[in-house]
Parts: structure tokens; C-alpha cells; sequence
């Protein structure tokens, strides 16, 4: 995809014209980039297989994938709004405070261990969505889970993630 | 007349070592604290490193969970204006012209705008 944009010196160009009426309408995620940063693991953990299918889509029309994949594309938007609606719903408080951490300290996940500790711990309580890096290496606690966070302001975060272990465990029970 | 000779018993004798307390540790002990040293800066920096690397692979997967929804969203709008243009451009022509030979989808470089007013 060429990712030039027009551009214009003395005006901007807003093309108001709605979609025509053959192509269902979606509504559009409508979210900053701080909140779906905290929810994209989530949004990854439930929306995977759209996101795959779009991708596939993409790759399998070359040049046309804009106007072809259009169906897979109204999924995976109505997939990650249902996650941010569900943390909405159930987890509203810890996912503001995650996300208004985040926006705080310039987008960086390590500085907001502790809340995203609660929002995990919430999400997996409610949604049954847990946050999982792929590709770790072996035997080494994943980074988020880390109790001391190297580039921190603040080094040293408490007790760490002792409840996480403790959902795992229930997890693990359940499964 | 004498000759001039040495006095009695000979001169004093000459200094001509330096006579400069000596320091610190012994020269051995102070490359092995410098070897200690470094040896913990580069324990130290290693750490860190993996440590980048695995806050580098969350953001890269946060991103890449991401990635589908924004392209998904850009899309839908990048069809709608496709549409609009042409919807325009065959109101004004009556038929619709692309400047392509080849029916790929060519993101817009440039777009025409209703005429201003020149003041």
C-alpha cells in the first residue's frame, strides 16, 4: 500500500461522503491509542483468528485488498470493540487507571506494572482473557510479570504479581 | 702545595632514587578490582539488554494485535473516499476513467478539491 497521503498547503480535504448503502455499516472502534495499547492483548488473545483471516485476505489479494477484504475487516473491528466494550463493562476502573498510566509515562508498559497487574488479574477473572507474549524464551518469567522492572522510575514494584500465580493456578485447575 | 683529593673516608653518598611513599594497593590487586568491576558492568548491561529485548517483543506483538484493526479501519475509509471520487467523477464525466492500466487499488496521491475563491 502506497502510504502517501494527500496532502494539501492551504486546506484540508474532508470527504464526507458515507460508504454506500451495499456495504454494511460498522462502528468504528473509537478509541485513542492508550486504551487499545492496554487492551491489545487482549484484543490479540480473543480476536486472533479474525485478525489472521484479514491478514490472510490481505496477502491473498495484492494490490486489491482494500476493496476485497472489506468483510473480514467489519470483523475484526466488531471483534476489538467487543473486547473494549467487555473491559468496559467489567473491569472499567482498573482499565482507566492502566491506560491513564500509560498515557502518563509516554506509552511505556513497564512503567505501569501495577496496574496492569489488576487489569490482567481482572480480565482473566471476568473475560477469561490473559495477556500472553508469544516467543518468550524459556524458563525466564515473562516480561510483564517481572517483579522488579530494570527501566522503571520505580524499581521495585511490592510483592509482584503474586496474585497472577495464584490465577494460573486456578487456571490450570479449570482447564 | 696538596693536591685537592677526596676528604677522609670518602664522599657522601648521592641520592639519586626518588624517595616517594608508595600508595595504594598493590598493582595486582587493583587490576583484579578493575576486572571486578567490569565484570559486573557487563553482567549489569547484559541484563538490561535481554531485558530490552523482551519489552521490545511486547510492544512489537501489542502492536502487531493491533495492527489488523487500525488497517481494517484506514481500509473502510480509504474505499468509502475511493467510492466517493468515482461516484463524483462520473457525475461530472459520465463515465468512469482510471489512469491505470491495471485494476489495482491506487491509494490517491492526489485529490481534486471543489475550486476556491481567489481573493
Amino acid at each position: 500500500m502506497a502510504a502517501r497521503k494527500p496532502m494539501f498547503s492551504q486546506t484540508n480535504l474532508v470527504d464526507t461522503t458515507p460508504l454506500p448503502a451495499s456495504i454494511p455499516a460498522v462502528t468504528e472502534i473509537g478509541s485513542s491509542s492508550a486504551p487499545l495499547l492496554s487492551a491489545s492483548f487482549f484484543i490479540g488473545a480473543r480476536c486472533r483468528p479474525y485478525n489472521d483471516d484479514f491478514m490472510q485476505c490481505k496477502t491473498n489479494n495484492p494490490g486489491r485488498g482494500e476493496v476485497e477484504c472489506l468483510k473480514e475487516g467489519r470483523r475484526v473491528t466488531r471483534c476489538a470493540r467487543s473486547v473494549v466494550e467487555d473491559i468496559n463493562k467489567s473491569c472499567l476502573d482498573q482499565f482507566r487507571k492502566h491506560w491513564t498510566c500509560l498515557d502518563n509515562n509516554n506509552q511505556q508498559l513497564w512503567q505501569c506494572r501495577p496496574a496492569e497487574w489488576k487489569l490482567n488479574k481482572c480480565v482473566f477473572e471476568k473475560l477469561q482473557l490473559e495477556k500472553v507474549i508469544p516467543d518468550t524464551p524459556e524458563g525466564e518469567i515473562p516480561v510483564h510479570l517481572r517483579k522488579r522492572q530494570m527501566y522503571a522510575h520505580q524499581r521495585l514494584l511490592g510483592n509482584g504479581p503474586a496474585d497472577l500465580d495464584l490465577i494460573k493456578k486456578e487456571g490450570n485447575a479449570k482447564s | 702545595m696538596p693536591q685537592d683529593l677526596p676528604p677522609i673516608g670518602g664522599y657522601g653518598p648521592v641520592q639519586y632514587k626518588r624517595n616517594l611513599p608508595v600508595r595504594g594497593f598493590r598493582p595486582s590487586i587493583m587490576l583484579l578490582g578493575v576486572a571486578g568491576i567490569m565484570t559486573f558492568g557487563f553482567w549489569k548491561l547484559g541484563k538490561g539488554i535481554r531485558e530490552q529485548n523482551e519489552l521490545a517483543r511486547e510492544k512489537m506483538w501489542s502492536r502487531i494485535h493491533l495492527i489488523p484493526l487500525l488497517t481494517a479501519e484506514e481500509d473502510r475509509d480509504l474505499v468509502r473516499r475511493h467510492l466517493a471520487d468515482q461516484a463524483r467523477e462520473k457525475q461530472l464525466l459520465g463515465r468512469e476513467t482510471s489512469p491505470y492500466n491495471s485494476d489495482r487499488f491506487v491509494r490517491p496521491t492526489f485529490a481534486v478539491t471543489p475550486n476556491q475563491k481567489s481573493s
